[in-house]
């Protein structure tokens, strides 16, 4: 009897081992890198978890930022992502207040700068994009921009051994769809966090600020921080400034999307974040100082304008010694640990 | 030989619960199928692409080159239950025969409506990428303004006053004042038998997109590729475009 029931629970044995191995026979050996998305202290949480269904590894990352400096997301090779942001500019494109696109085209808005992306949650100056995710398919196939089609970028990234390897470190096989693409660049573009600049420093107790940028920084909290609130330096609001309208572009902005009056010239309030380093200014790249910024909101809002935002209805008065005083507080919110950070660079 | 006995409990149960997870199988094996086949036309005359041409109720003579349109959450119901298709999308396109039908399996029973979103659900809108029917690659993801275009139509008409008289409506929006996915309640009854498959060919009369609740002239909207009014209008009357042939 003993003997019996020994071989018996042998049997069952044999057969939960058998089990278990099938169940996780469709693993194989795939062991990504796994890597956890880190919120930098004091800052409030993302407003939704874009990784909950794209979970951040090494891998995804390395070939999300390969994707991203990579010309042959574009129809001629010319044009990556990281064309028009490149990362000495926060990720803007310096210098420009329109960038150059396919067959010398220009774009129709300034390229903002990338970074802390994940707390953003529309993208785009007029916030047409829902998810992070998605956002390459604008530029990728915008005849003004890469003027691509997705499904020739991925018959060329199919054709290339690297990418195959690459695509299966990150995803497990060797499968390469938009999908994947798509995600694989958002793990690139969402962990670009700027959380490193003096302006941080001094908040952590690591610097301190001269008394120029310490007024500065009075003056931004009462004049700016209604629309640029810390840590961010942005509410993600979409406002109307009181700029002209370009009558060449006649750029409506939100209202484009919404298609309501009320959202007329409405745009995106950028993060001031990097702000010296990732001129010109505004959706249209009209200002290429930060002075003429100032000045802007000093006299030269429109106040005709009906969907001008309440705040600025008197526009900003500040003296010439509080706007210098307050351009060298803007200046310590450039983070070279970003700008600088071998992670983001291309090889 | 305590000891023994519990092992044997131990065993026994491993046996049991075999015997249930293939008893789970074989009730997957005990379902019938339901066919779903969606028959293109226009005022009863069959779609032929870029080939034939049609008459509107406002006599203006179109040809239609592309149509297609998006189908999800599809369910069957009787008196008391609901029965929900799994991974439920399906990109109807008249230019790909094997896309106009699908099928999925159904408990035995009797059923008295098929259910299901014309256009995809708001959810899957805002939820980054997709794949599968869901795929931007299909050419149905708005990349200007997120979001999925709900139904495809386009062609050439005499009246059309936009570029080589072309007819354009890319409707979609999924949120807001211009939400354009429609709730399809159509009654249908039929039974389930285990292992037998059932067949509902849906009639789909493109002609009901220019009349129903509001006019819709092509010669004063010949194109609608946005999220708006007009596209609201328009969805209200294609809304009405499926009928079950008995």
């Amino acid at each position: 009897m003993r003997k019996i029931s020994i071989l018996v629970l042998f049997v069952g044995l044999v057969w939960m081992a058998g089990f278990f191995m099938s169940a996780g026979k469709h693993e194989g050996p795939w062991k990504p890198t796994y890597l956890s998305f880190n919120i930098p202290a004091g800052w409030p949480k993302p407003p939704k978890d874009i990784f909950i269904s794209n979970r951040l590894t090494e891998e995804g990352f390395q070939l999300g930022k390969k994707l991203f400096y990579d010309g042959r997301l574009s129809k001629d090779g010319n044009f990556a992502c990281a064309t028009c942001h490149q990362q000495y500019a926060a990720f803007a494109n310096y210098d420009h207040d329109f960038s150059h696109g396919f067959n010398n085209a220009f774009t129709k808005r300034n390229a903002p700068p990338l970074f802390n992306l994940a707390w953003m949650p529309l993208l785009h100056w007029d916030g047409a994009i829902n998810h992070l995710e998605v956002q390459p398919l604008g530029p990728i196939t915008s005849t003004i921009e890469m003027a691509e089609q997705i499904d020739s970028v991925l018959f060329k990234l199919k054709k290339d051994s690297a990418y195959r390897r690459m695509f299966k470190a990150a995803f497990g096989d060797a499968t390469i769809n938009s999908q994947r693409l798509l995600k694989a660049i958002a793990q690139f573009t969402g962990t670009i966090i700027s959380a490193g600049s003096k302006y941080d420093k001094v908040q952590r107790g690591e610097a301190s600020f001269t008394p120029s940028e310490q007024n500065g920084y009075q003056l931004f909290k009462t004049k700016c921080s209604g629309c640029h609130p810390e840590p961010l330096f942005t509410d993600y609001s979409f406002r109307n400034n009181g700029l002209s309208v370009n009558k060449l572009l006649n750029d409506s902005g939100r209202m484009r999307i919404t298609r309501d009056n009320k959202d007329s010239l409405k745009f995106k309030v950028p993060s001031l974040r990097n702000v010296a380093i990732s001129f010109p200014y505004m959706h249209d790249g009209r200002f290429f100082s930060l002075g003429e910024v100032i000045d802007h909101y000093r006299t030269g809002i429109v106040t005709a304008q009906p969907s001008l935002d309440s705040l600025l209805k008197k526009r900003i008065p500040l003296t010439n010694m509080e706007k210098n005083n307050l351009i060298f507080f803007l200046h310590t919110l450039t983070d070279s640990t970003l700008t600088h950070n071998p992670r983001f660079a291309v090889h | 030989m305590n000891n023994t006995n519990k092992w044997l409990i131990v065993i026994l149960a491993i046996l049991l619960c075999q015997q249930v997870m293939a008893q789970n199988n074989q009730t997957q094996n005990n379902q019938g199928t339901i066919t779903l086949s969606f028959i293109p036309n226009v005022a009863g005359k069959p779609l032929v692409l870029n080939d034939s041409s049609y008459t509107n109720p406002f006599d203006e003579i179109y040809q239609i080159s592309k149509f297609r349109f998006y189908v999800s959450q599809v369910s069957a119901k009787d008196k008391q239950r609901s029965q929900k298709e799994k991974n439920s999308y399906h990109l109807i396109d008249a230019a790909d025969p094997a896309s106009l039908q699908f099928s999925f399996s159904l408990k035995p029973g009797k059923y008295n409506s098929i259910d299901f979103l014309l256009g995809v659900d708001s959810v899957r809108n805002f939820s980054g990428a997709q794949t599968g029917e869901l795929d931007p690659v299909k050419n149905m993801f708005w990349t200007w303004n997120s979001g999925y275009v709900m139904l495809k139509l386009e062609g050439r008409s005499t009246a059309s006053t936009a570029l080589n008289n072309r007819i354009e409506y890319h409707i979609g929006g999924y949120s807001g004042a211009f939400n354009t996915i429609k709730k399809i309640h159509l009654d249908a009854n039929f039974e389930i038998v285990a292992g037998k498959s059932v067949s509902l060919p849906i009639k789909t009369d493109i002609n009901t997109l220019w009349q129903g609740a509001h006019d819709i002239r092509i010669a004063a909207s010949p194109v609608c590729a946005i999220p708006c009014a007009l596209a609201m209008q328009i969805a209200d009357n294609y809304s009405k475009m499926f009928s079950i042939i008995k």
